[in-house]
């Protein structure tokens, strides 16, 4: 027990275990060339074990390419860290004045350990595009999909029921909720290639909408991870009524408004049924006044991009107007806006959206350890000047 | 915390959408006519009729569905397809050098689309080698806000190829398929070897 606590406290670990972060970021960073940040992330900072195999751009790959490179990820090394933190702090540290800079650092260290694993597991994003002079009161999010069905028939609002795509497996049964709906997953795949046959004669699961009106067939593709890439998620979709199945619709992220909608009906009710990007509602709209896209006199190169924005809330009190710009993005109920993209020529600004709980720590975390520098240097320099005065 | 990661069906209510394609639309007569071959808005530059009569012979076949015009002008071969989702223009192009690089041309597409320019450090992502004719091409896709594009752009032996499908965003996704069976179907006369 005790040989562990040795272990765990000593120095020599913190100095393995940040020369093994510095490899992994340098990795990390290698990898990022073919995987994009999004999964790297994932890959190399969000897991247990990491490995690196030789990419097939390099040179020589064709000699190296078995080279695999195994190493401990993000969550390890954090975790890791943070025991090797702790375990010193209770096997070396007294409580004592002197030291009070070095532990306010040391807390700021683990606050952002802590932090950076809630962003993890927390945070949510998404885009937001919005036209200028319009409205929106949804994000959507590129990575993930969902089953909706929509049912428009009341009035005052439309009610949508959806089944995120991790539960669209072949063969399983889900429930629609709220609906008498259940429906069959005959394929999902989660990038595939949307092509079209008039002549009706490649063999296809669907029997319902789009699918059989156009002749258009799905052949599934490898998934894509680069950044500005998008995986066209596609399904086979057999949608049952108590009275017994209705048909098969093929359904895809690609197929969506720019469409014409396809419906599920029964006899007392009809549905539109897609699969699209994952989307978050919200209880407000966001407007988009004005959007500007600032270039340098007489070159293409860009100084600013802003987004003159307006939030109406069903709760009129909560209105607010705001200028969304590099580094000012606009916090909201909960969220944050970032200026992110544009598109349609300047008309359209897209917002990155962050639902972030602990979004406050890392700030609090560098306080402190600020904090603490200055105390300590603080402490020595009064104990220097102190000394000097005494001889 | 462990929770957050499972998907659950959900139900909810939202306010009333308006939906872009809300009329039930009756595609065939809504459906735009091709536009007529030739004399499109493109300057013809003094040289490239030259260009293009001295460039080599073509040879294709015409993917099912699809009807040919003649050549004319500049145009090396025309093809126009028609669905119930509206229409699309394949148009063959040959010119000589390299046309201002491939950036250049991506963003000439991109602004027939009404599209942003993309920069030198996106456009890889944009692109996909494609063979055409035993020659090493590109491919790209670029899908515009009711109109995109197919295209392909082939270096040969001092002109540059280009091949386009053209016109509503439905069609010219259903037609990928074709488009790429007719660019595997392409021979070009080549006197260099």
């Amino acid at each position: 027990m005790e040989s562990l606590i040795r272990f765990f406290s000593s120095l020599r670990l913190t100095v393995v275990l940040l020369s093994f972060s510095m490899l992994l970021i340098f990795f990390g960073t290698l990898d990022q060339v073919q995987y994009g940040i999004w999964h790297t992330q994932k890959l190399y900072f969000e897991s247990f074990l990491a490995i690196w195999a030789y990419p097939a751009q390099a040179p020589a790959y064709d000699q190296l390419y078995w080279l695999r490179i195994p190493m401990p990820g993000g969550y390890l090394l954090g975790g890791l860290l943070f025991l090797n933190l702790i375990a010193a702090h209770i096997t070396r540290f007294k409580l004592a004045w002197k030291k009070s800079g070095i532990f306010l650092v040391h807390f700021g260290l683990i606050l952002l350990l802590v932090s950076e694993l809630m962003t993890d597991l927390l945070s949510v994003e998404s885009q937001m595009p919005v036209d200028e002079g319009g409205r929106s009161n949804y994000s959507q999010s590129y990575r993930s999909n969902e089953l909706v069905f929509i049912d428009r028939s009341h009035p005052d609002h439309d009610t949508i029921h959806s089944i995120p795509s991790q539960l669209l497996q072949a063969g399983k049964v889900v429930k629609v909720p709220d609906s008498p709906l259940s429906i069959r997953t005959i394929n999902y795949y989660p990038n595939a290639e949307i092509g079209r046959d008039p002549s009706g004669k490649i063999d296809s699961p669907a029997t319902q909408g789009a699918a059989v009106k156009m002749g258009i067939f799905a052949n599934p593709k490898p998934v894509v991870y680069a950044e500005n890439t998008i995986n066209t998620a596609t399904a086979y979709i057999q949608v049952i009524s108590p009275d017994g199945p209705l048909g098969t619709w093929l359904v895809s992220n690609v197929i969506d408004d720019r469409f014409p909608p396809q419906f599920v009906r029964t006899d007392d009710q009809a549905w539109e049924i897609a699969l699209r990007f994952t989307r978050n509602y919200y209880p407000f709209e966001i407007e988009l006044i004005d959007f500007k896209h600032d270039k340098y006199p007489g070159t293409e190169i860009p100084f600013n991009y802003s987004s003159e924005v307006m939030a109406h809330h069903n709760d009129p009190t909560k209105n607010q107007k705001a200028l969304i710009y590099m580094n000012h993005p606009l916090r909201y109920e909960g969220l944050t806006f970032y200026q992110a993209s544009f598109a349609n020529q300047d008309r359209t600004s897209i917002f990155q959206v962050v639902r972030n709980p602990g979004w406050i720590l890392p700030y609090v975390s560098v306080l402190l350890m600020g904090l603490g520098m200055c105390v300590q240097f603080g402490i020595h320099f009064v104990k220097f000047l102190s000394k000097q005065r005494a001889s | 915390m462990v929770g957050c990661d499972q998907a659950e069906p959900t139900s909810y209510q939202i306010p009333k959408e308006t939906r872009q394609n809300e009329a039930p639309v009756t595609p065939a007569a809504t459906a735009p006519q091709p536009t007529p071959t030739a004399p499109s808005n493109m300057q013809i530059l003094p040289g490239m009729q030259e260009a293009a009569n001295q460039a080599g012979e073509i040879a294709y076949s015409v993917p099912a569905g699809w009807t040919e015009s003649p050549a004319s002008g500049i145009r090396k071969a025309n093809m126009q397809v028609v669905d119930e989702n509206g229409s699309a223009e394949l148009t063959v192009t040959t010119f000589p050098g390299d046309v201002g690089g491939t950036l250049a041309n991506i963003n000439r597409w991109r602004g027939q689309l009404g599209l942003a320019p993309t920069t030198a450090a996106e456009l890889n992502s944009q692109l996909e080698s494609y063979v055409i004719s035993e020659h090493g091409g590109q491919y790209t896709r670029i899908i515009g806000n009711t109109d995109s594009i197919l295209g392909a752009i082939l270096p040969m032996h001092g002109s540059t190829w280009f091949f386009k499908l053209q016109g509503t965003s439905a069609t010219v996704i259903a037609n990928e398929p074709a488009m790429k069976q007719f660019l595997d179907s392409v021979q070009l006369q080549d006197d260099a070897h």
